[in-house]
């Protein structure tokens, strides 16, 4: 019997319990604000309160003055480097010459306690010399605008990076179209709002630096800490705690604390905690990437799309963080899920100064997304034909060629998801109801918006170096199995996943098998945990090590049993034939335990192989992809604005689900987070100050604003994912957003080109539009 | 951050106290949150949520009065405020489920705010608040009591024991729309609140208030006195609306501009009349 065979568990494919679920429902989850060490001092961090300026001096004798102070650290106490790398080096922990935005790190102080390190932080002068300044990114581009950028760190100017796709020809390809359209379209920032707001610990230990903290990318984090502190990485422990949410939002900024914090922890000899408050994590940290995004589609009559041109830019702050990155996977996912021979497209991250944007769910894609999807509305307007069918007609299928020209050989489920959300809504029906709704009706009007998304899974011909994984998987002496991986749960709900994935390799219960604490000294580096990877990548990886521990299982039944073949009868081996010998997992361990077996096994898995060149924008820019197509219905209210989602329809192939109930948690997730970006979420900024940063300004939805949603997974298996699984992570929230805002424009007959539809800009559209 | 916080043994003493300079605190929804933004700095929080004068709930033959320390979701529950389903409709807009168990009545009317919703049916109802101070007690109408965003009539060391709601004639239609930017938990943007009294289709009497669109709530009495001898439709109010836009002065903030305000405050008689239209 071979160990795949065994391997027809029942893990994967069940809606099984969170496995972190009961302690955070019970508040026995410990977050990094509830943990404390023996001596532990707060940090507050010293910022600029300006977007441009030369630091002339820096007093910080008043604050030393500060009976409860223990420490302060200025550039000068930095052992290392003071750089936060991420992919440039461009970032300093503290800015030392030049602070380049509002809220920029410049020092940093150790009290006794938190109120006393805020109080004392205030004492600290600062003579600023303020340079000129440029927060819009099409002014930074200006010739002559201040520079904001640091210059080795860009292409030229403040241009931090441009990249470009130019396949077939789109003159041509306009030529050839009957109908274009066109239009520009802008987006402001979103917060991630994580529900733990960002959080280290630092402890010096044994002549070394140990991080505790609410961290996506653990390895990322111990770069940084090394960095800084000039010491080897095996100096460098960093442990990630409970994680109260990421969203990408944890995947770079955590190493700028942990910085910070590991450079007082140095200096004092204490262990020290630094946790920002809601508003100093709203102000500081990273967001969603504003975007000025200007698109031309052309089809032929019947709807057959022939080109697109896309100009956009994104506005990335004062520093490259992930932006280039960011704006990678714009490009790539500029053009939409569709056939299109003739594609052009320009992506420009611009430096400002501002507070530098970063990693959120979907990375970058959500706004080239509202734009494509609004064309494609756009353009069944214009054609008069109906939305889902147009999509449909232009949906990638196996075999075609994508915007970089990559030929798709597998796992395609667009087409799918279209013809299933069409019936589960009942497309036809609901059109009638809404129409008659609106014939109904004074004051409101309903509208129907879809969208269909594709998403690259991994992290891309961009940083193929990164998306790799391993595992340690070992078989406990009594049956039961640990597993050791270097990806994070932070509620997305990886640890269950990956906990399905090993039991079905395996063939044991999931119940006993359990993921390890986080800690880059003990678990194998497996790339960050981001681009919906973990599933797909991580999972792999521990499909490879249980197989190979499978083999020594298997080979130990073998000689337990005294027969080479055997079945296996729930979690009991049995010999076939005449003898009638069995054994349970636990003794087969034991038996192993007491042979001195290995009892260990490391996976490891690389993504597929992935090629793009940056000159034409064209090759392999993704192994894989995954699909959704949403339809939203919205509710709009003629006399004030206001807009309410009524219902929605969702469906997503990301191949084999693994657990139907943390899928559906995460279709729900995202479509409420898009529900916020297309309509809530505002984070007003002027001259590089955000001006409200806290939750009475910063509106997301409550459940209040988002209604029941009909959920279904199409399933297209991928070969070289955990039994068939794709990513799934990112999709929901980038498909939603536009579902909705085509539905606002539906309602209304107004194209809505700028989020948040907030009631004002809809009374707007809808005074424009309906006289 | 601030100083201690006192349990006065009666009311005596949390006047004496509050005369000291202490701050009343109630549900601390409102003052903790100043507090934090630093907006505050009381030397002394005054707790005043378990006095006995301040928990009145109490039906009289002339109205109901209400105990200043009530909170909202004692008063949602209550029957006694079942004659007053404009009070119900304002209270349950108020924030969620868990802010409206801690904050209380007494301390939406002090804290004053444009947005307050309780204010709303308050003057709708032409409620009357009672004071008690070093001097002795006095009553306030709360148009009166309420002068302009977080200032009050209160005189130093004054507290506010309770509101009383006389009840209206005949049963009038009780209507109130808040605006917001989401669906719950939001401060209103423009809100408008009414109580319009019918015969048959015909308006015979009608009180509007309006919220966020001015220092202060509004009663726009030109309507109201407009309004009077219309048929309760759409097309018999439309040329109200502008006049209704013009009686009210508001701002623009974080929240909306104040066009926007203007418009929607006008619009929104749309909507009562479509209301008052569509009842039953
Ligand atoms: C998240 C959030 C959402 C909110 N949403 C809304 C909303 O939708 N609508 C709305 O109207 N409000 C809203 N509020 C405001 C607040 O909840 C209400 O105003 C509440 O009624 C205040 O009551 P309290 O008992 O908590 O007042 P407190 O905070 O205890 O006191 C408020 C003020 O009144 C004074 N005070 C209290 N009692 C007395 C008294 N008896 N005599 C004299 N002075 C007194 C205090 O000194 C203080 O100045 C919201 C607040 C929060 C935090």
């Amino acid at each position: 019997m071979n160990p795949t065979q065994i391997a027809e568990g029942k893990a994967v494919g069940q809606g099984v319990l969170r496995v972190d679920a009961e302690a955070k429902v019970a508040g026995q989850a410990r977050y990094i604000d509830d943990l404390g060490f023996p001596g532990m001092v707060h940090a507050q961090v010293v910022r600029s309160d300006r977007p441009h300026a030369r630091l002339r001096r820096l007093d910080l004798s008043p604050v030393l003055a500060h009976p409860k102070v223990v420490a302060v650290v200025t550039p000068r106490d930095i052992p290392g480097q003071n750089c936060v790398p991420i992919i440039y080096r461009d970032m300093p922990a503290l800015a030392e010459d030049v602070v380049r935005y509002v809220g920029e790190p410049v020092a940093l102080v150790a009290a006794e306690t938190r109120e006393a390190a805020r109080e004392a932080a205030l004492r600290a002068r600062i003579d600023f010399e303020d340079l000129p300044a440029v927060f819009d990114p099409l002014e930074a581009l200006n010739p002559g605008a201040p520079q904001a950028a640091v210059r080795e760190a860009a292409e030229q100017g403040n241009v931090f990076n441009a990249m470009r796709i130019r396949k077939g020809n789109v003159e041509e390809g306009f030529a050839q179209a009957d109908v274009i359209v066109e239009g520009e379209y802008r987006v402001g920032y979103q917060e991630h709002l994580y529900l733990e707001p960002q959080g280290v610990i630092a402890v010096p230990e044994e002549g070394g630096m140990t991080v505790y903290g609410s961290l996506q990318c653990p390895f990322y984090v111990q770069n940084a800490v090394a960095t800084v502190l000039g010491l080897p990485f095996a100096k460098v422990r960093i442990v990630q705690t409970v994680t109260g949410g990421g969203f990408g939002g944890k995947e770079d900024v955590p190493s700028h604390l942990a910085a910070m914090a590991a450079l007082l922890a140095w200096k004092s000899k204490r262990p020290v905690k630094l946790v920002y408050d809601r508003d100093e994590d709203i102000a500081t940290t990273s967001k969603r990437h504003p975007g000025i995004i200007r698109y031309r589609t052309g089809a032929k009559r019947d709807g057959t799309l022939t080109a697109v041109e896309v100009e956009f830019f994104y506005n990335a702050g004062a520093y490259q963080t992930l932006s280039s990155a960011v704006l990678w996977r714009g490009l790539i996912h500029a053009a939409g899920p569709y056939r299109i021979p003739h594609v052009k497209v320009d992506g420009y991250s611009v430096a400002t100064h501002t507070v530098p944007c970063g990693a959120f769910r979907g990375f970058g894609s959500p706004q080239v997304i509202f734009a494509h999807e609004s064309q494609m509305d756009e353009l069944a307007k214009a054609l008069g034909m109906d939305p889902l069918a147009l999509r449909a007609k232009n949906a990638l299928r196996v075999g075609d060629r994508t915007a970089t020209d990559q030929v798709l050989e597998e796992s395609v489920g667009l087409w799918e998801c279209i013809e299933r959300v069409r019936a589960l809504a009942r497309w036809d029906e609901l059109q009638r109801e809404v129409e008659e709704f609106n014939r109904r009706e004074r004051f409101r009007r309903r509208g129907l918006g879809v969208s269909t998304v594709m998403y690259g899974v991994g992290m891309g011909a961009k940083a193929p170096l990164l998306d790799k994984a391993g595992a340690y998987v070992k078989l406990e002496v009594d049956g039961s199995v640990t597993v050791a991986v270097g990806t994070t749960e932070m509620g997305q709900g990886a640890q269950t996943v990956l906990s399905q994935i090993a039991a079905e390799a395996l063939g044991v219960p999931i119940s006993s098998v359990q993921i390890a604490p986080v800690d880059t000294s003990r678990v194998p580096d497996s790339g960050p945990t981001v681009a919906s990877r973990t599933t797909t990548v991580q999972g792999q990886a521990i499909v490879d090590a249980a197989a190979k521990l499978r083999q020594r299982i298997d080979q130990a039944v073998r000689l337990i049993l005294e027969c080479p073949q055997f079945t296996l009868e729930g979690q009991t081996f049995c010999a076939s034939g005449a003898a009638r010998r069995r054994a349970t997992l636990a003794d087969v361990a034991r038996w192993m335990w007491a042979h001195n077996w290995d009892m260990g096994a490391t996976g490891w898995v690389e993504a597929a192989p992935v090629d793009w060149d940056p000159q034409t924008g064209l090759g392999k820019a993704y192994f894989v992809y995954s699909y959704a197509a949403h339809l939203a219905e919205v509710e709009v209210d003629l006399l004030t604005g206001e807009v309410k989602v009524t219902r929605f329809w969702a469906v997503h192939d990301s191949g084999k689900i693994v657990n139907p109930d943390t899928a559906r948690g995460q279709v729900l997730g995202g479509i409420a987070q898009g529900i916020g970006y297309a309509l809530l979420e505002e984070l007003v900024s002027q001259d590089g100050r955000i001006l409200y940063p806290t939750l009475t300004a910063y509106h997301i939805p409550t459940s209040a604003d988002v209604p029941e949603v009909a959920v279904e997974f199409g399933e297209a298996p991928y070969s070289a994912g955990p039994f068939g699984a794709k990513g799934l992570g990112e999709v929901p929230l980038m498909a939603s957003h536009v579902a909705v805002a085509n539905a606002i424009s539906r309602a209304v007959g107004r194209r809505l080109r700028q989020y948040p539809a907030l009631p004002q800009r809809v009374l707007e559209l809808v005074e424009g539009g309906l006289g | 951050m601030f100083g201690p916080i006192v349990k006065p043994k009666d009311l005596r003493e949390a006047v004496q106290r509050v005369a000291e300079g202490g701050r009343p605190l109630a549900g601390g929804t409102d003052l903790f949150v100043r507090i934090r933004k630093g907006l505050e700095k009381p030397g002394m929080l005054v707790y005043v949520g378990e006095l006995p004068e301040l928990g009145v709930l109490r039906a009289t033959r002339e109205g109901l009065e209400i105990g200043a320390a009530r909170t909202h979701s004692e008063l949602l529950e209550s029957p006694l405020t079942e004659p007053f389903p404009i009070l119900r409709k304002t209270l349950g807009t108020i924030a969620s489920p868990a802010l409206r168990a801690m904050g209380t009545l007494g301390g939406n009317l002090v804290n004053a705010s444009p947005a307050g919703d309780s204010l709303v049916a308050l003057y709708l109802l032409e409620a009357q608040v009672r004071i008690v101070g070093p001097q002795g007690e006095r009553e306030l109408f709360v148009q009166e009591f309420i002068q302009g965003p977080g200032k009050t009539g209160l005189r130093p060391g004054e507290l506010v024991v309770s509101v009383f709601l006389p009840y209206v004639e005949g049963e009038p239609v009780s209507y109130f729309r808040k605006v917001g930017r989401r669906q719950a938990l939001y401060i209103s943007v423009v809100s408008l609140g009414a109580l319009v009294w019918l015969d048959g289709e015909k308006i015979t009497k009608a009180r509007l208030a309006l919220g966020s669109v001015a220092p202060t709530v509004v009663r726009p009495r030109a309507v109201e006195e407009a309004l009077v001898g219309r048929l309760a439709h759409v097309e018999a109010v439309q040329d109200l609306v502008s006049l209704l836009s013009s009686l009210v002065q508001p701002i623009s903030d974080l929240r909306a501009s104040a066009d926007y305000r203007r418009k929607v405050s006008g619009n929104l008689l749309l909507d009562l009349a479509l209301f008052l239209q569509n009842r039953k």
